[in-house]
């Protein structure tokens, strides 16, 4: 048992000439917090917006439950329950945290929003995830910090009961204190089931969340490994070079360009 | 028969205060009239005693909606989580967590992070909790005055020195000498499971009940006891390892060196093997599993019916030989397929004598979901901190 939620195969594409991705292989288990690295360039913005239907891939499959789907658009990927957290761009700043969270999905008449409910499933789905260091869920998103704005856009995808959460580097622009709060957050998302994607720069956070590592480099899958089997130096290398030891890539002579 | 000492009023004063902060604290925000029917306190002293409070900072006082009785309604009187805050921290097998936690039970911030290889050894986890607990504490503008753990193992309450914690692989580490050096506030250490406990009982399921047991399920099976309102803790405070009573001789090995200890049939790696799950697959993943065939009734029974009657074959014992009026289960038994737990409530109901003797006892999932234990460390650091807020 335990099929990946979502399971990638030989998934390729291109922009023009430059070929980005190469026969991805790539899996996402519920429960579990997978953590996608790879140096500037090695495709994980593209490999995720391929997931999230910005991007069409050229060639490969993407199964989602144990089934074949095809994500053209993001909204066929909102309606499998694939949801993104973008590093900075989540929120419209000049809506409070309720009017966000249903931002395009609101709930109501054509003629008249159903504000109580709305602001209920907000303040409810803020709570299961013990959220409470915003006063108001009536707050205007421009006046919370970077953390809380973080947060507010990783609790919707909960609200919409989603399966898969990709977050984008979530907390590239957020301070130590503040990065280890959206952590706690990702941490407990997969413990409620989820399948998370991690995408981050920073070894220590990939350390101290993810339970899986999947290591791009230079537009191909190097390796996916488990935390507990590798230490930081052989993701590192992984990285850098696309092999550590045994695992990786095959050597550069034996490789098929 | 000699005569009682007289109080000083300061003493009766302080004492008053106390207890109305707890019922605050435990309660959450009453109207001043309820507190005063609640101590048995007349209305002129709890007037006093509010608004030295006010005055302090420690509750706010709002005039409440208008109600449906007659007359001037009475102020609710209001608890302000940050006029005391204390550092509560869950060592897990493979995580640990901390949150500041302020008056009421309120979790103001929060941190967690994954234990794997060296990271999980006592100078490594009380390093990154002293760091973290720095951050975070800044972060919020906030200074803790107290600090609770939950460690899962064998714990001295009296100096914080865990004995063993063999999933951990922890022995003999002075963890609460260390801490308390580190935060220079007092620290208490408790078992996980006594923790949830007493989480339980004042903020979750067990609330209200006197004679409640919490059973939890991580790596290892753990349990806590109140007794009539108060936590047992039995010599030196080692009581609720249930998780090893031994419950089948030709079982298998378990790490305290008997065989057949219960956790080995009702723990974490047992649920794998039930759900036919790799050893290594993470928690996220049973969850998942579990949910899954909690949608189909029949399916949950037949695949998880051996697991299934080892759970109760505990739970027989454990409610044959502590007659709860509760029993409370946690963490991964929270997962649990719903009609499994209640055929496992009914067969316990059937063959436990003492079930039988008191009417039936309750057996419920754990309403604080995976915080238990968090909150039970908050509690065990907030006993001290009351009566001097």
């Amino acid at each position: 048992m335990s099929e990946p939620i979502l399971h990638i195969t030989g998934l390729n594409k291109s922009f023009g000439p430059v070929h980005v991705l190469h026969d991805i292989d790539f899996d996402v288990r519920a429960g579990e917090v997978t953590a996608l690295v790879g140096d500037n360039g090695a495709g994980k913005s593209t490999l995720v917006k391929c997931i999230a239907g910005i991007h069409g891939a050229d060639s490969g499959t993407i199964e989602f439950q144990g089934r074949e789907v095809h994500i053209r658009s993001p909204k066929d990927a909102a309606q499998l329950g694939i949801e993104v957290v973008y590093q900075d761009l989540a929120l419209a700043d000049n809506l409070d945290i309720v009017q966000n969270m249903f931002l395009g999905r609101e709930r109501g008449s054509a003629w008249l929003l159903d504000e109580a409910s709305m602001e209920k499933a907000a303040r409810e789905t803020l709570a299961s995830l013990s959220v409470r260091t915003v006063k108001s869920v009536r707050t205007p998103v421009s006046a919370l910090s970077g953390g809380q704005r973080q947060t507010v856009a990783i609790a919707k995808s909960v609200l919409w009961d989603s399966k898969v959460v990709l977050l984008d580097e979530p907390t590239a622009a957020l301070g130590v204190a503040q990065t280890r709060q959206v952590l706690d957050l990702v941490r407990r998302l997969a413990e409620q089931g989820l399948g998370v994607v991690l995408i981050s720069h920073n070894m220590a956070d990939v350390f101290e969340v993810a339970d899986r590592i999947a290591v791009l480099y230079l537009g191909r899958m190097a390796a996916e490994v488990y935390t507990k089997n590798v230490t930081h130096g052989q993701v590192v290398e992984l990285i850098t070079a696309g092999r550590s030891g045994d695992i990786g890539l095959a050597r550069p002579e034996h490789a098929v360009l | 028969m000699t005569s009682t000492p007289v109080s000083r009023p300061d003493e009766v004063r302080r004492y008053n205060r106390s207890s109305l902060l707890r019922l605050l604290h435990v309660g959450g925000p009453v109207t001043r009239a309820t507190l005063a029917t609640e101590l048995g306190l007349n209305r002129s002293t709890i007037k006093t005693l509010v608004d030295g409070l006010a005055e302090a900072g420690v509750v706010e006082e709002r005039v409440p909606r208008p109600g449906r009785g007659a007359g001037r309604p009475s102020l609710l009187v209001l608890p302000q989580p940050q006029a005391a805050v204390v550092l509560a921290v869950d060592v897990q097998v493979e995580h640990v967590a901390i949150a500041l936690v302020g008056l009421g039970g309120l979790i103001l911030g929060r941190n967690s992070w994954n234990l794997h290889g060296r990271t999980g050894e006592p100078g490594e986890v009380i390093t990154h909790v002293l760091e973290s607990t720095a951050w975070l504490a800044a972060d919020l503008g906030l200074k803790p005055v107290a600090c609770g753990i939950s460690v899962p193992g064998v714990v001295r309450r009296s100096d914080g020195q865990v004995h063993e914690a063999p999933n951990l692989r922890w022995s003999e580490v002075a963890l609460g000498a260390r801490m308390s050096a580190g935060l220079g506030v007092p620290v208490v250490v408790g078992n996980d499971a006594e923790l949830g406990a007493l989480a339980e009982h004042l903020r979750g399921a067990a609330r209200g009940a006197s004679d409640a047991v919490f059973v939890s399920a991580d790596i290892g099976v753990g349990g806590g006891v109140i007794a009539q309102g108060s936590s047992l803790r039995g010599s030196g405070g080692y009581v609720g390892e249930i998780g090893h009573m031994v419950v089948n001789p030709h079982g298998r090995a378990c790490y305290c060196g008997n065989v057949g200890c219960w956790e080995t049939e009702v723990g974490e790696a047992a649920l794998r093997r039930a759900l036919a799950l790799p050893q290594d697959s993470p928690r996220g993943a049973i969850v998942v599993e579990l949910r899954e065939l909690g949608q189909d009734a029949a399916a949950s029974l037949a695949r998880l019916g051996e697991f299934a009657e080892w759970l109760t074959l505990g739970l027989v014992n454990v409610v044959n030989l502590l007659g709860p009026e509760l029993v409370v289960l946690g963490d991964l038994f929270t997962a649990l397929p719903p009609a499994l737990l209640d055929r496992v409530g009914e067969e316990v109901r059937t063959r436990s004598m003492v079930s039988r003797a008191v009417g039936g006892v309750r057996i419920e999932k754990s309403s604080l979901g995976a915080d238990v234990k968090l909150l039970g460390a908050a509690e065990a650091a907030f006993e001290g901190v009351l009566d001097s807020v």
